[in-house]
């Protein structure tokens, strides 16, 4: 038996199994049950991943499983790489789970909701398995379904949270209409619904009709993965779901609008015009410049990992689209490494944001906030959680030797190619691109330093930091999971080269991308080369060899109370906060920004040049949010309440319309 | 050996131009306005020695005066007289200036690309550095408040234009060239005198109080 | 084997220099002020001394305050042993990459950020927060630079460029050389904490940038940080040197090749030091949110590069 079949039936049948028996099973070891079989849903799919991306290919025709098209499945190495994503995220939010949801009423506590968690990853799995339009659409609003469903798990608890999933609701089924449009469109062009079939005649299309439904596909898929503008639901349904979904959403979840757009952009539609993908990666530019400045600024912990989540996707989108103008431009070499960095990119980003926001969950479950002005002092109440956050934010700010580095790295390799047949728009997109990522690699930097310098040392700013005690085994042996994977895609990512190579060869014959084997990354048709592994034993090695010198040859370290100016003891209010850390960086893009701050001077009742209290007030709306929605949903507004007048409460209208619908229906067959 | 030389002189054209963005002290800008003044004149006479072509010294001889010797005496002139020294407040902040810089730099490079080949000269392919020098120009003069600034932008335009004809054509005819260079030197006479009589009534060359003349 | 003693030659060579070109600068500085000054080895004494002292941490501090210094020579030493000095042909290629320097000295900078705000105090936040502004803008300098210096090969080997341009100077000397040139040496001095982005001469709270984030450090620990600074300095300088002025680098790792090649190394190293510290008597520190606009121009110096570098080649 083909093992990816295998693998795949393993997933939803445990899937469905888990969903079944968390229903009945008592609230002590639903949390048990359900981690364990999310877990295993994460393994099976994992492994079926792992056998497509090593060339094992599957297909499958379910006829009776569906009423009219029935279920299409098809695995090749591009959607074997988006399962081992999604699986191994799932594997280890899984083990997350089983303690995350424990105790204190963090998390669902809702049978109902704890059911639906590996359904939803079922549904993830799904959809880079479905070889057909309506395989695919029915996994997509599948997974939307029960992602909205894990989103309004606390909605109890706070009413942001059901704003959140109304926004979510919202755009992502706004998202799919756009997919569903476009894709039907595609298959009637094509003439068959199969992946196959659209393939054979994807080049055949006309322009304009491949330039529409790419353009609705990637308005769905882009949504869904969070670019801005399209990103609005993003930092409140990551924000406010809880943390083990948040994880899911974030690294696997989002992922899948990348995977839509590359299925989609480069094997249903075979490359495509230029302007696709330079509109692409104005895009990806846009969602990570902004991601950042937002993600820089914020002081809620899981907004600041939800906007740089936005981020991360700007820059594999930027990667699909200097892959996509390169093989335009007929430089299939490079194209396949800018292919390669956006994959690598989305793999990196799962595995630390997988860690983050399981950090995040551990930080919330201990301290009760999320809230970074009111966090600190973790690094010695929360050893091992502060430890692995760390390596997460390493990765995550994408300094050497984290993962992400690795993959930026690639992405500044395909973006510094210069050709000299590439012609006048490349030659100015390519340092714009190159500024960008720049840019935002460095304010990335400065965020992370803050979340890990202000979340986690020095002393606790507020009393549920001070209180704070260390998670429980399972998610620390979750986080520590998720922290080796980080640092295996990190020191040997030549593991990944072959599953890399193939699924670029699959999409465009292109060349092979590395050369040689060993240790280092060694690009074959570019010739630079990356050793993370050294860079690791390198900085490592050094860093324990002085500190092990210091230690043998110089004093012992004594402890002092820290200089405090002559003036009393140190409290941690004099301590920089995340917001005062981020105010260079908000000053500095003002313009960007626009943040509302007002300073409310409250004089002494004597004389009003003695002032008795300041209050001084910051908010950072979504400017975005707010000009490009704002409108949008007021017009709305309009609508429905002109729409009331319809609905007068009268049940013999109602029954009027319904008629009325009837007749014109049968008036307009009639007459055509 | 020449081509290097052009090469650099029109790499200082550029560079002087965002380095006037860059200044506020308007005395820099003025030094500025020299040196981009040698740069575009080293252009004319490479083009000179290149192409053997008499006219063309000559052109450059004149440009040479004008613009090292007779402007940046007359801005001088002006910069004496009034108090204001710096470009305190612009109306677009200078790291946004820079950026605005780097975008019209892009956008010429794009824009000049049909030019450049529809003359595929070793000089023609450096004209794109002359269409963002006119922009600079005309942004700096959109974008300032300061009299003399924008005295300084119109002629970073006007360099800008000259150096598109040097590089574009290879010479330019002398009547043209002459024309334009007494058009200018005429409106810098004639802000130069406005910016003496704004003086005498508002007490500073703030240009944006000319709008109270409307009232 | 060779090149592993090449690369402990150039670190070692690297980490005995930096405080001497620290000590040449002061000694410039204040010779052209009109002071006496100190003598050229003094960093090295005040390290030796510093190097004996017990080291004090703050109450508050926690792994990341005392982790700091030894990561950050760490990621000094590993540059300096890597990175093409003296020898174009390092034992670590994969090292000597020029993004994945800027990201070793991005990742030593940042853990200083976070040992400042780990001692829990004001300053230490203050000097963090400042530090981590001034690198994130400095970044999409150094990789505009990093663009236009790649064009030389169609790559970012260090050890590449440098050879290319050592081989083919006329390369090196064209106007996108000379404006990448000055992009990279206003970010080199963002980098290292000169003037006119950061006062290293100074201990006042207003001006403090990276003195504020080593405030608490002492003995030992202040002595690693110092040094690594210096270093740092060092390699950006030598870097500069280096990739714009490529005479004098060894191709291979014959001894003879590299001794002179060391005798170059320190003569650029000191006409540059000199020459920073000679430009730092004429400039005041800019304000803090003056220094965007420093660092937009040579951003834009950057992008002019690599225009330059399309349009003028």
């Amino acid at each position: 038996m083909n093992p990816v079949a295998a693998a795949l039936g393993a997933a939803f049948a445990l899937a469905g199994s888990g969903a079944i028996a968390a229903l009945p099973a008592p609230a002590r070891w639903g949390p048990a049950v359900v981690g364990a079989a999310t877990a295993g849903v994460g393994i099976a799919g994992a492994a079926a991943g792992g056998a497509a991306v090593s060339g094992t290919v599957w297909q499958a025709y379910l006829p009776d499983l569906l009423p009219l098209a029935g279920v299409r499945l098809a695995v090749d190495p591009l959607a074997g790489w988006f399962l081992l994503l999604v699986g191994g995220v799932a594997a280890v939010v899984g083990v997350y789970t089983i303690g995350y949801l424990g105790r204190d009423g963090h998390g669902p506590a809702a049978r109902g909701a704890l059911a639906v968690l590996p359904v939803f990853v079922a549904a993830m799995l799904l959809v880079p398995a479905a070889g057909s339009v309506s395989t695919f659409l029915l996994a997509w609003e599948l997974m939307a379904v029960t992602s909205l469903l894990l989103v309004l798990g606390e909605h109890r608890h706070s009413p942001a949270v059901r704003t959140a999933g109304l926004w979510y609701a919202a755009m992502t089924q706004a998202g799919f209409v756009t997919v569903l449009l476009g894709l039907t469109r595609l298959a009637a062009a094509a003439g068959g619904e199969s992946f196959a079939a659209i393939r054979a005649a994807g080049a055949g299309l006309s322009p304009v009709t491949a330039g529409g439904v790419f353009l609705l596909c990637l308005a769905g898929f882009a949504s869904k993965a969070g670019a801005v503008p399209l990103h609005p639901w993003l930092p409140r349904a990551h924000a406010e779901a809880p943390s083990h979904v948040s994880a899911l959403m974030s690294a696997a979840m989002v992922k899948l609008g990348v995977y839509g757009i590359v299925r989609v952009g480069f094997d249903l539609l075979g490359g495509g015009a230029r302007w696709w993908w330079l509109l692409l990666g104005a895009l990806g530019a846009v969602s990570a410049l902004y991601g950042i400045l937002q993600a820089a600024v914020a002081t809620d912990l899981k907004r600041l990992l939800a906007f740089s989540t936005s981020e991360n996707v700007g820059l594999i989108l930027l990667g699909l689209a200097a892959a996509g103008v390169w093989a335009g431009a007929g430089q299939d070499g490079v194209a396949g490494v800018a292919l390669a960095a956006a994959l690598l990119h989305a793999a990196n980003h799962a595995g630390f944001k997988t860690l983050l926001f399981c950090g995040a969950g551990s930080v919330l479950r201990s301290t009760g906030t999320r809230d970074l002005d009111a966090l600190g002092g973790l690094s010695r109440r929360m050893p091992a959680t502060t430890a692995l956050f760390t390596v997460g934010a390493l990765c995550a700010a994408a300094l050497p030797p984290g993962n992400g580095f690795v993959s930026e790295w690639l992405l500044l390799q395909a973006l510094l190619h210069q050709a000299p047949q590439a012609g006048t728009v490349l030659t100015v997109a390519a340092p714009v691109a190159v500024a960008v990522v720049a840019l935002t690699a460095g304010v990335g930097v400065a965020t992370y330093v803050k979340v890990l310098g202000t979340g986690f040392l020095a002393r606790p700013r507020g009393d549920g930091a001070a209180t704070a005690v260390e998670s429980p085994r399972s998610m620390l042996v979750a986080m520590g999971l998720a922290a080796a994977a980080c640092a295996g895609l990190a020191i040997v990512p030549v593991v990944a080269a072959p599953a890399l190579e193939r699924i670029a060869g699959e999409l465009r014959a292109g060349p092979e991308l590395f050369a040689g084997g060993g240790v280092d990354l060694r690009l074959a048709g570019i010739g630079s080369i990356v050793s993370p592994l050294w860079v690791a034993v390198g900085v490592i090695g050094l860093a324990v060899g002085f500190a092990a010198a210091g230690r043998a040859l110089g004093r012992a370290r004594r402890r002092a109370p820290a200089w405090d100016c002559g003036d009393g003891p140190l409290t941690a209010r004099m301590e920089y906060t995340a917001t005062s850390f981020a105010e260079p960086l908000q000053r500095v893009f003002d313009d960007v920004l626009a943040p509302e701050q007002d300073v409310d001077v409250t004089p002494a009742a004597e004389s009003a040049y003695i002032v008795r209290a300041v209050a001084y007030r910051r908010r950072l709306p979504d400017r975005i949010e707010a000009h490009l929605y704002g409108p949008v949903i007021a017009a709305a507004d309009a609508v429905g309440r002109a729409g009331r007048r319809l609905a007068n409460g009268s049940v013999h209208r109602y029954l009027a319309y319904m008629l009325a619908a009837l007749v014109a229906v049968l008036v307009a067959g009639v007459i055509r | 050996m020449t081509d290097q030389l052009l090469d650099l002189a029109c790499g200082l054209l550029l560079l002087t131009a965002v380095g006037v963005l860059w200044r506020r002290e308007l005395s820099a800008l003025i030094t500025l306005l020299t040196v981009q003044g040698a740069a575009l004149t080293c252009i004319a006479v490479l083009l000179a020695v290149e192409h053997r072509h008499a006219e063309t010294l000559f052109v450059a001889a004149v440009v040479g005066i004008l613009k090292i010797g007779v402007l940046p005496w007359l801005l001088r002139r002006v910069l004496a007289r009034i108090p204001e020294a710096r470009e305190t407040a612009p109306l677009v902040n200078i790291a946004a200036s820079m950026l605005a810089a780097a975008a019209l730099t892009l956008l010429a490079y794009t824009a000049a690309r049909p030019l450049v080949d529809l003359a595929p000269s070793p000089t023609a392919r450096a004209a794109p550095v002359g269409f963002a020098v006119v922009l600079i120009g005309f942004f700096l003069a959109a974008t300032r408040r300061r009299a003399v600034s924008q005295i300084v932008g119109v002629l970073l335009v006007d360099n800008g234009i000259a150096a598109v004809a040097f590089l574009a054509t290879g010479g330019v005819p002398l009547v043209v060239e002459l024309g334009v260079s007494a058009d200018l030197l005429l409106a810098v006479l004639v802000l130069q005198v406005l910016t003496t009589r704004l003086r005498a009534v508002f007490g500073g060359t703030d240009l944006d109080d000319l709008r109270e003349l409307h009232d | 084997m060779s090149a592993w003693v090449t690369a402990a030659v150039q670190a070692v060579l690297v980490a005995a220099v930096a405080p001497l070109v620290i000590g040449l600068m002061r000694a410039v500085r204040a010779r052209l002020e009109g002071r006496a000054g100190g003598r050229l080895a003094q960093p090295w004494r005040d390290l030796r001394k510093q190097l004996r002292k017990e080291p004090v941490i703050p109450a508050d501090a926690g792994m990341f305050f005392t982790a700091a210094p030894v990561v950050l020579m760490a990621t000094s030493v590993l540059v300096a042993g890597a990175a093409p000095y003296l020898s174009t042909a390092g034992p670590l290629p994969g090292v000597a990459d020029l993004v994945v320097v800027v990201g070793l000295l991005l990742l030593g900078t940042v853990a200083l950020a976070l040992a400042g705000l780990d001692t829990g105090t004001a300053f230490g936040g203050m000097g963090a927060s400042r530090e981590m502004t001034i690198a994130a803008l400095v970044e999409p300098t150094l990789l505009l630079a990093v663009f236009a210096l790649s064009t030389r090969v169609g790559a970012t080997d260090l050890g590449a460029i440098v050879a290319a341009g050592a081989t083919d100077p006329a390369r090196v000397f064209t106007p996108a050389g000379a404006l990448a040139a000055a992009a990279l040496a206003i970010a080199t001095l963002a980098e290292a904490g000169r003037l006119p982005v950061d006062n290293p001469a100074t201990h006042l709270e207003l001006t403090m940038v990276h003195e504020a984030m080593v405030l608490e450090y002492a003995g030992r620990d202040l002595a690693l940080v110092e040094w690594a600074a210096s270093m740092r300095l060092t390699i950006l300088l030598g870097l500069l040197a280096n990739l714009f002025i490529p005479w004098g680098v060894a191709s291979g790792a014959q001894p003879a090749a590299l001794v002179l090649a060391a005798g170059v190394f320190v003569v650029k190293l000191a006409a540059l030091g000199g020459l920073v510290a000679a430009g730092e008597v004429f400039v005041a520190k800019l304000r803090l949110f003056r220094v965007p606009e420093l660092l937009a121009g040579s951003f834009v110096l950057g992008l002019l590069a690599v225009i330059a570098s399309s349009v003028l080649a």
